[in-house]
């Protein structure tokens, strides 16, 4: 009873008119960017970090979900019509989406695609719903000690997840966590690495960083190549999917929903381990294994179902303990931040409106998207032949203009350029930036969780091992860090390995 | 035949100049941290996470250079190959150019020929088209942001924008 006062009261929230445009805005530009391959949502989400300043805290927060959401949404109609992702979760679509586009099928692709993404990101919001308000009760007897395993839980899975040696990647981990205490300290408020500038004593600032190494070096990186596209030109009819494709896609987008949603929540999971998982469990359960990668619907209906189920469940371990589980949580956690609100289990209780007006917000999104991505698919066709030698220069002035105006000073415009040319270079010889970029925004969290549990365990280090929460944390971690040295485990690593930039 | 684009221990290979750059960077976290002081373990100083992540930096970065000379690794010439690197070079070319000229010259005075070569580098957009785009998307924003938005964007020595 008390969770449908709450919903509704969510719905008064989300469905206020400028609640309304934001959302709107949001799964637009998500879509688009989810549409358009090199630019994925987290230079988005990056770009348009600053603009949440200028309304509400919900209107923010609610606009920067829609954009994530929206995504992965998006991602699948470039992945069906034009054999490249739209972002990092739409890799597996490409393989049997497109085949169908040139089948004549693009229009069924399409719609399951569209449907699934709408059932699973419905489910996502329901058990999100059921759950946070629970998790957020057991998380307030969290400690530091449980806190700091959790989020070195997170790190280790980020970084076990992400696509090279998993050396360069704790490597990253921890030049992020480096850079994340760059400022004063916030126990002795003694300046650290400022290096007399004192532009650094309140640290480097999440936009510019995050700008850099995703949205300029993004465009450094697709400068290298000319991007050839082989789009699918032919009408796009029979949106609706068959009597026949619903009963081959009903038991894929149920258990792509459930799978994604369950990755989802993991911290260092998300929307692209769940599309390759679910696209693996499908074609093992699948009595004809030989169809997949030659236009098998349920390759499409199960890794798009994944992925959306997986971007509403990673909202849970950021919304109830306020860590963020990758890096686009990171950047909405720093939306939280930037209004002065700390998510974590006291959000709920204490700003009602703001939790239950994202979540309502996130149905009303979705029912955009089905909108948007189904009759208006011609739209985005169209948008696909772009040109890229004009779209490029202009991220970067809007990038340097965001910079700028997230702050009023020249000095993050020079660390953003800074942090575009390192990224690059950090790209190039095959160091991933997401790791960096979580360890960034936890590094002082961590810092902080670190020395309070020793500060009150009197310097003893068995406080992290005798808490079950913090023990079976800190194991798993350890487990994690150990897999990669064994042949069979390290092969299984290099199999889910992602790109989160993408 | 031997891959010429995969070596061991020479300078060339990419994994071991990685590393190193980890190594010194884990180095001077170190010797940050030291600065700063540790504290105890009752007390932890400011500099005492930074110490431990230091020499977690080290211990990476050596294992990355152990893998550099044990197994190799790719050339750093190979890491460019059958890419048109000059185009990256020269977007960051223009993006030094235009971080030295912001504070003198001001915004409007910087981005429109920032925008410009960008338009005309990275894959020449035509004159006719370059030329208003440069123009008339970094005015827009100028207008956008200061007459509606009422952010004050740098105006430079000359006082424009």
């Amino acid at each position: 009873m008390d969770t449908l006062v709450n919903v509704a009261h969510g719905f008064g929230v989300a469905l206020l008119p400028i609640n309304l445009l934001y959302c709107f805005i949001g799964v637009f530009i998500g879509t688009l960017v989810g549409v358009l391959p090199g630019i994925g949502p987290i230079s988005a989400m990056s770009l348009l970090l600053p603009v949440t300043l200028s309304g509400t805290p919900e209107s923010g927060i609610i606009m920067m979900a829609g954009i994530y959401y929206g995504s992965m949404y998006g991602g699948s109609t470039t992945s069906i019509l034009v054999n490249i992702p739209g972002e990092a979760a739409s890799v597996v679509t490409c393989i049997d989406g497109h085949q169908m586009a040139k089948q004549g099928r693009a229009g069924p692709a399409l719609g399951i695609s569209a449907f699934g993404s709408f059932i699973a990101g419905t489910f996502a919001l329901v058990a999100l719903m059921l759950v946070a308000p629970k998790l957020a009760s057991i998380a307030i007897a969290f400690g530091p000690a449980e806190y700091f395993s959790l989020m070195v839980l997170g790190l280790v899975v980020l970084t076990f997840l992400t696509q090279g040696s998993m050396p360069k990647a704790l490597l990253m981990a921890c030049i992020g966590v480096v850079l994340g205490l760059i400022g004063l300290d916030s126990i002795t408020a003694q300046p650290r690495l400022t290096f007399g500038r004192m532009e650094l004593i309140d640290g480097i600032g999440l936009v510019p960083v995050v700008m850099g190494l995703f949205g300029v070096a993004e465009v450094l990186l697709n400068t290298e190549q000319a991007i050839k596209r082989d789009i699918i030109n032919a009408k796009i009819t029979h949106l609706l999917p068959t009597k026949a494709d619903w009963q081959a896609s009903t038991g894929p987008v149920a258990r792509g929903t459930l799978l994604g949603f369950l990755l989802g929540i993991l911290p260092g999971g998300g929307a692209v381990v769940a599309s390759f998982a679910s696209y693996a469990l499908e074609k093992r359960l699948s009595k004809t294994p030989e169809r997949f990668g030659h236009g098998a619907i349920e390759g499409v209906a199960g890794p798009e179902s994944a992925n959306n189920a997986a971007a509403g469940g990673a909202f849970i371990p950021l919304m109830t303990l306020g860590i963020p589980p990758n890096v686009v949580m990171a950047l909405l956690l720093g939306a939280f931040v930037i209004h002065g609100l700390q998510p974590g289990p006291l959000l709920i209780t204490q700003n009602p409106g703001l939790f239950w007006g994202i979540v309502a917000s996130m149905y009303i999104g979705n029912v955009m998207l089905l909108i948007l991505n189904l009759p208006m698919i011609g739209m985005w066709v169209q948008l696909l032949k772009l040109p890229y030698n004009i779209l490029f220069p202009l991220i970067i002035l809007f990038t340097i203009l965001g910079v700028y105006c997230s702050s009023n000073n020249v000095f993050d415009v020079y660390v953003m350029i800074a942090f575009g040319i390192i990224g690059y270079f950090m790209r190039k010889l095959g160091y991933e930036p997401a790791p960096l970029v979580l360890a960034f925004v936890l590094g002082p969290m961590l810092e902080n969780n670190l020395r309070k549990s020793l500060i009150l365990s009197q310097g003893d280090l068995w406080t992290f091992v005798q808490r079950p929460i913090s023990a079976a944390c800190l194991s798993l971690a350890l487990v994690l860090l150990i897999a990669p040295l064994l042949p069979a485990l390290r092969k299984k690593r290099e199999l889910v390995a992602l790109d989160e930039g993408a | 035949m031997r891959d010429q684009t995969n070596v061991k221990l020479r300078l060339s290979n990419s994994e071991l100049w990685g590393g190193l750059i980890g190594l010194a960077l884990g180095g001077f976290v170190i010797w940050s941290g030291l600065k700063l002081k540790l504290g105890t373990i009752n007390d932890p100083g400011s500099g005492y996470v930074l110490f431990y992540t230091g020499i977690l930096m080290c211990v990476f970065a050596g294992s990355i250079i152990i893998s550099a000379i044990t197994e190799g690794g790719p050339t750093l010439a190979s890491r460019w190959e059958n890419v048109r690197w000059s185009k990256p070079l020269l977007v960051i070319a223009c993006l030094a150019a235009f971080s030295f000229a912001l504070e003198p010259l001001g915004f409007l005075l910087s981005s429109i020929p920032l925008l410009l070569l960008l338009l005309r580098l990275i894959d020449p957009v035509r004159w006719t088209l370059a030329i208003p785009i440069a123009v008339l998307v970094p005015s827009g924003m100028w207008w956008v942001l200061k007459r509606l938005l009422l952010i004050q964007l740098p105006s430079g020595l000359f006082g424009i924008g």
